[in-house]
């Protein structure tokens, strides 16, 4: 009887442990299963894949990533979505993508996932994510369709994304004994007067190349200098005072910098500021990690961070990648538990310390992460103004890009007038929007 | 006529036949799915059979679209002056270097090297070279004392530079097309008119070039095919920039499927670009078959002179 009782009692502890370990494990049902994601060729994902053995390690869950050149992933999950199952658990997105996937309705929306409280971690504390993130690669439906708003969902979770920042010469500021640019007008003052100090050395190294790189410096100066390029009824602004002065920036920033600089993309503008030909740098957080590479860079200690310069407003660059769950992945659930742990507090710790671009508040205030590179609080400090309106994110947006791009590739090289050539733009805008249907209900 | 000899007639067809399908659906197939394609308004987010069938609509907005109309022409441009240029320093080469001189084989292969080297790579070497400080060109100029010259950060130098790029490439295909149509022909009409005190101007005019133009046609018609679809050097040298000064039509296709997403769009472009390749070519078939009627006739009078 003892014995029956014994066994019995055993059996039942046992039980118990087994079912409380698979209450505590929500990775338990998943453990073997092994998940195939597609990341880009991109600092960020490299430091990610330092740190992904420690999830299969703490999860069990084996993990096999599909690693491409950022054109090359788009091109490749074009085709992998539009499939009735997929090869993909989880992709990372380049910014522009969430309108073309969401619209097709290729991504999960997240909210069923954060909704099961078997899958969702209630230490997760989504309030830490940088709210301009999330806003920018995350949430699909609401203002404008783009931006966050009572009929927005969550389709994805920043993972790589950037913000603008200004790198300047330290070495070059104190000699000359010049304040760090923190309004436009300082900035704008100073990439000319540079030049003039030091000469053969450029103001501040600027993309400009035809077509996108031109666009994007454009739009950098738009925000803080108080423009966009649509109102709230989509329609073209870009021509106005605001968009008249960010060109202007632009185009003088140009005159004012390196030999060269009117061809510059972001690598070569990136190569000016590393090789010691231009004092200033305003572009990407993700450009941050070369400074120091002796590999790659001449001004090794020499460089200082401060926050993107304030115009009539502070606004600052979003970009980058987020992660999502396409519609036909295979592993769902499995998807959703890497995500998560992908941009949990310890994870998203481990891969800035590896190099990676932090998604999260804490993580550039964390004193480890400090120590280690210490521009992360600066940047933490710069993210508050991160502007997910800096950019429309719509499908259409590929075409009114290239064609900015290339009417200020116009102004800066061939002296195009500036409000002649931007109403050019918003008259071209306004009629592919027109095409898109975005007047449906204003006309 | 027996069946016998009905089925033997018929035999050559019925081996060439499976053969013949596959090729005819391997050629009209993905052309007639672009055709199809350009009434299409299609996103690589659809399958095919989702787009909405839009008739002309693609090619309506073709026309009204200015970056296109600025594209075709700079393509226009672009091919009519490399193949003028590369004609000429081929034909010109050729005629130059059809002697037997020691280190004369050597000479030719080093001139088709460009040839051999991929596209890409074509344009990243002349990317460097055209740098504005590091470049080769620009340093020698400023070695000199001289300005350097801001060959992709201007429009008309940009168009320039990449036509210098193309012209040492492909110069070297007419070069060696040229000299084996050179090589091939009758020495005897040649000797003649030697013999008749001809000048090495008037056997260049009056008798080489008469003769070779058949073989020239069709050299000038495989490069002007390819200089209308050149991509991956202009990408990679000034990616069509700066504006839109060196944006040839296969790159606005490319950049309409691929960054715009607008494949139904880009389709009816490379129709636009068939169909003025078509015309070209059939015109250039036209005026070939003349020239060969015209050079059989001289070669024929050569021959009867030989006799």
């Amino acid at each position: 009887m003892l014995s029956y009782l014994k066994t019995t009692v055993c059996a039942a502890a046992g039980l118990a442990m087994a079912a409380t370990s698979a209450i505590a494990d929500p990775y338990a049902d998943y453990s073997g299963e092994t998940l195939v994601v597609n990341f880009p060729a991109h600092p960020h994902f490299d430091a990610v894949m330092k740190v992904l053995p420690e999830f299969t390690k703490e999860t069990g869950i084996n993990v096999e990533v599909d690693q491409l050149q950022y054109l090359k992933m788009r091109e490749r999950q074009t085709l992998e979505l539009t499939k009735n199952k997929g090869d993909y658990d989880l992709i990372a997105y380049v910014v522009f993508s969430k309108a073309d996937y969401v619209y097709a309705d290729q991504l999960e929306n997240l909210a069923r996932y954060f909704m099961n409280p078997k899958l969702a971690d209630p230490n997760f504390d989504a309030e830490d994510l940088i709210d301009g993130y999330v806003a920018n690669i995350g949430v699909a439906g609401g203002k404008k369709g783009y931006l966050p708003g009572p009929t927005g969902s969550l389709f994805g979770l920043p993972f790589g994304s950037e913000t603008s920042i200004l790198g300047y010469r330290k070495d070059i500021f104190e000699k000359h004994d010049l304040k760090v640019p923190e309004t436009y007008d300082e900035l704008l003052e100073l990439a000319c007067l540079i030049p003039e100090l030091e000469p053969g050395m450029g103001g501040l190294a600027s993309r400009a190349a035809s077509g996108h790189h031109a666009s994007h410096a454009f739009l950098l100066h738009l925000a803080p200098l108080g423009g966009r390029i649509f109102d709230d009824e989509w329609n073209p602004i870009v021509d106005n005072e605001a968009g008249v002065k960010a060109a202007e920036a632009l185009k003088k920033i140009v005159n004012c910098g390196a030999e060269g600089s009117k061809t510059f993309g972001f690598a070569e503008a990136g190569a000016s500021f590393l090789q010691g030909n231009s004092a200033m740098f305003l572009d990407s957080t993700v450009f941050a990690g070369q400074v120091n590479n002796p590999d790659k860079s001449k001004v090794v200690g020499k460089i200082g961070w401060a926050p993107h310069p304030v115009g009539v407003r502070a606004g600052s660059q979003t970009g980058g990648f987020g992660i999502g769950i396409p519609k036909n992945a295979p592993n769902k659930d499995a998807a959703f538990l890497l995500m998560q742990w992908l941009t949990s507090k310890k994870a998203d710790k481990l891969i800035a310390l590896a190099g990676g671009n932090p998604s999260r508040y804490s993580t550039h205030s964390d004193p480890e992460v400090n120590e280690k590179f210490p521009h992360m609080e600066t940047f933490g400090e710069a993210l508050k103004n991160a502007d997910p309106d800096w950019r429309p994110i719509i499908p259409v947006w590929g075409k009114i890009n290239a064609d900015l791009g290339t009417t200020l590739s116009k102004i800066i090289v061939d002296d195009f007038p500036i409000q002649e050539s931007l109403e050019g733009v918003s008259v071209r805008t306004r009629a592919l929007m027109d095409e898109a249907g975005y007047y449906t209900w204003t006309q | 006529m027996s069946v016998a000899i009905k089925a033997n007639r018929l035999t050559p067809y019925l081996f060439l036949a499976p053969a013949g399908i596959i090729l005819i659906i391997a050629l009209l197939y993905p052309i007639g799915y672009m055709v199809y394609a350009s009434f299409l308004d299609w996103s690589p987010s659809q399958r095919i059979g989702q787009a909405e069938f839009i008739g002309l609509r693609n090619y309506i907005n073709l026309m009204s679209d200015e970056a296109f109309r600025e594209s075709f022409w700079v393509t226009i441009r672009f091919a009519a002056v490399v193949v003028t240029l590369e004609m000429a320093l081929g034909v010109g080469l050729a005629l130059l270097l059809d002697r037997n001189i020691p280190g004369m084989a050597v000479l030719r292969t080093v001139f088709i090297l460009p040839m051999m080297i991929a596209p890409i790579v074509v344009g990243l070497m002349w990317r460097y070279m055209y740098h504005p400080t590091v470049g080769i060109f620009n340093r020698t100029l400023k070695d000199m004392g001289l300005e350097g010259i801001p060959w992709l950060s201007d429009s008309t130098w940009s168009f320039i530079a990449v036509v210098i790029a193309d012209v040492w490439q492909w110069t070297p295909f007419i070069f060696i097309l040229a000299l084996a149509a050179m090589q091939s022909l009758p020495r005897s009409a040649l000797e003649a008119a030697e013999i008749d005190g001809a000048s090495e101007w008037q056997k260049i005019i009056l008798i080489k070039l008469p003769l070779m133009m058949p073989v020239l046609i069709v050299t000038l018609l495989l490069r002007l095919i390819d200089a209308f679809k050149v991509l991956e050097v202009i990408l990679v040298l000034t990616n069509g920039g700066p504006g839109l000064s060196t944006e040839i039509l296969a790159l606005r296709i490319f950049r309409t499927a691929q960054e715009f997403q607008e494949l139904g769009e880009a389709a009816a472009m490379s129709n636009v670009l068939l169909m003025l390749l078509m015309a070209i070519t059939i015109g250039m078939f036209a005026y070939n078959r003349v020239q060969e009627a015209r050079a059989a006739r001289q070669r024929a009078i050569a021959e009867k002179g030989d006799d």
